[in-house]
């Protein structure tokens, strides 16, 4: 049922992602960067709203005549300062969700992740009540029908006596203070409590990725721009509490969930609300993932390098004080709860070297459920027969070219992530002949299953991280492929059958 | 080519961005309609009298106790009722708030009623008669279309007040 749901929502992820993919580079994608994105347009938000408030005036007309003045007399700056603080506010609701939909249908959720996952709910409903109360400070007509139905929404929560919806059915019961809660609220009440819910979205993760490329964020600031200064956000007429807007312009990014106020009942929309949420924070355990083992450290070849602690992309490897009798002082310990058998620890601990000769290979830390040992067996399994060009493709489990090359019948070695393949391997396939050329098959920055494989399998190939390949291999056969994990044709082929036709010359 | 892809990319989410921001607008109210607003909210009268304590009594009473009567917590409910001309608007019997009844019953309406002249009628009762309002007000008014008018219950001066 879930997987269902995970092929169906992959495909509708498609319609997305595929004339995203003609246009940009993996690196300059922004659906590979959704979070970081998020937290790009935020900046825009608030350094906006940081030049706003310098003119905002907390009064009942003071707000209104603040946000015109800003809007038409210094529209130049101003202006262009509101509408960039309304227009990166709706971007980031769009990258929120597809950052949430592309978690789920990638099945980046479960498991040990649920943590993140779960803390992103408090998140959206942080942002939405954020830009619901941006719209209250601008008091014309939206503000009220804004303020009026938020108050009926809460009216309807069964702890409070007094109506407050009635409180702004007319002129005279509105006071000053009311703006100046709502100001404090929207501007540092609940800004305080987002950056903190950001931290603890990422707080598990080892090297989050919180700045998108700067072409990236140089581009959407461009757009955001663009369109601010073609179509600048202007408010409705001025709020009047003894008459009612007929039509109002709604910034459907924040406020889709009103009209359903009046068209089921306050009390309905606070079930579909809560029970949304519910669903998403409980879909983790629903069906909770079997989980693989964790990585296990072997003390007797760790020696405490913290390369693993490093490269571990969750954070689930740490350095505690050594237990044993040897002369390091530190050896890597691993927690279970927070470790998902990605590998990575294991293609970055110098130990796991298929070169050893004199007992069994067990590396420092290595995965109990697919082993550097076993790794190393494939290899000579996969190994050449005859005096032909061969080729070993590397490829890890989530690679969606992985089908393509085994329906092939190409020399596969699976690994989890291409993060777990040590680049001492890559050595060992070509030195010790077992192959001519290597191909290496994986998720592409930014869709790595588990956030850091490619890039960090890129920087071992090229000598810039630890442990890094031997410079005595020949780099010119090994290629590299990378995908993103939704590519339909993704042209595994034609890589493996150029990399064979370039070792036949 | 890449470039150009780039941009209209781009240039797309900035168009999604802006028009979803302000469309497809959204009706509240029909053109010819106006909204009757009736929100207040009223204690109901006790549904005893206090009775005294006589000395006896209040000698049995530990000390912290004793007070000079003993009055029942429980209200009445409210019973309202909006009229436009013959046409019940609302009608309702209002439960008082508290776990032992014993608060303030409330009520916040909001009604769309056609634009026009409207004979209105607005009554309650607190005091847990079965017929007959204990406040009531009747005036004729002319709503013009987008008018919210909003009638409320004054504690102060016990009569409606409708703006």
């Amino acid at each position: 049922m879930i997987e269902r749901l995970h092929r169906m929502g992959r495909a509708l992820f498609g319609i997305v992602r595929r004339p995203m993919a003609r246009a940009f580079d993996g690196a300059e994608n922004p659906l590979n960067y959704l979070g970081a994105l998020t937290i790009f347009f935020l900046w825009i938000v608030l350094i906006s709203g940081i030049w706003l408030l310098v003119f905002f005036r907390t009064s009942v007309s003071g707000a209104f005549e603040s946000v015109e003045y800003l809007t038409r007399e210094q529209w130049y700056l101003g202006g262009i300062m509101r509408s960039l603080h309304r227009y990166a506010s709706d971007a980031a609701i769009i990258t929120i969700l597809l950052h949430i939909v592309k978690e789920f249908v990638f099945n980046r959720y479960r498991s040990n992740r649920w943590f993140t996952w779960v803390t992103g709910v408090p998140l959206v409903w942080m942002i939405f009540i954020l830009g619901i109360t941006g719209y209250w400070l601008v008091w014309d007509e939206l503000a009220q029908y804004v303020a009026i139905t938020s108050a009926e929404l809460m009216d309807s929560i069964p702890i409070f006596t007094e109506s407050m919806a009635g409180n702004f059915l007319s002129d005279d019961l509105l006071s000053n203070r009311f703006f100046t809660l709502m100001a404090f609220l929207h501007l540092i009440g609940l800004p305080i409590f987002l950056v903190f819910g950001i931290w603890l979205h990422v707080f598990r993760l080892n090297g989050p990725r919180i700045n998108p490329a700067r072409r990236m964020m140089a581009a959407s600031l461009i757009a955001m721009l663009v369109l601010s200064a073609l179509y600048p956000a202007v408010s409705h007429d001025q709020a009047e509490l003894a008459m009612t807007p007929q039509s109002l312009r709604l910034d459907w990014f924040y406020l889709h969930v009103y009209p359903l106020v009046q068209i089921w009942s306050p009390g309905w929309v606070w079930v579909f609300l809560v029970g949304i949420s519910t669903v998403i924070v409980v879909a983790p355990w629903a069906p909770p993932q079997k989980k693989e083992q964790p990585a296990l450290v072997t003390l007797d070849f760790c020696n405490g390098c913290e390369r693993c602690v490093d490269d571990c992309p969750f954070g689930a490897v740490e350095m505690v004080p050594r237990t044993d009798e040897t002369n390091y002082t530190h050896q890597a310990s691993v927690d279970p709860g927070l470790c998902i058998s990605c590998g990575i620890c294991v293609g970055a601990c110098p130990t796991a070297t298929p070169f050893r000769s004199r007992g069994e290979l067990l590396p420092g830390i290595d995965l109990p459920d697919r082993t550097a040992s076993a790794l190393r067996e494939d290899i000579v399994a996969a190994g050449k027969q005859g005096d032909t060009p061969h080729v070993i493709v590397f490829s890890c489990r989530g690679d969606p070219q992985l089908p393509e090359v085994e329906k092939a019948g190409l020399s596969v070695v699976k690994v989890n992530c291409m993060g777990q393949l040590p680049p001492s391997y890559v050595d060992f396939t070509l030195s010790r002949g077992h192959a001519d050329g290597v191909l290496l098959l994986g998720c592409q920055d930014g869709n790595c299953s588990y956030r850091y494989g490619a890039a960090w399998t890129e920087q071992r190939l090229a000598r810039q991280r630890d442990p890094m390949i031997r410079s005595r291999v020949d780099m010119s056969r090994v290629a590299i492929g990378w995908q993103a994990p939704w590519s339909k044709n993704a042209g595994a082929i034609q890589k493996y059958e150029a990399l064979l036709q370039s070792l036949e010359q | 080519m890449k470039r150009l892809a780039e941009i209209l990319m781009y240039t797309v989410f900035a168009v999604v961005v802006g028009a979803l921001s302000v469309w497809p607008s959204y009706e509240l109210v029909d053109g010819d309609h106006a909204i009757v607003s009736l929100v207040f909210s009223h204690a109901g009268e006790r549904i005893g009298e206090c009775r005294k304590f006589s000395q006896e009594e209040l000698n049995e009473l530990p000390p912290n106790m004793r007070k000079p009567a003993d009055c029942p917590r429980e209200r009445h409910p409210v019973r309202v009722e909006l009229r436009s001309g013959d046409q019940v608007l609302y009608e309702e019997t209002l439960s008082p708030s508290g776990i032992w009844a014993d608060g303030k019953a409330s009520i916040y309406q909001r009604m769309m009623v056609s634009s026009g002249t409207h004979a209105l009628f607005v009554g309650m009762n607190d005091s847990g008669e079965q017929s007959g309002f204990d406040y009531e007000r009747s005036v004729t008014l002319d709503l013009t279309p987008g008018r919210n008018l909003v009638i409320r219950f004054d504690t102060q001066t016990q009569q409606f007040l409708i703006r």
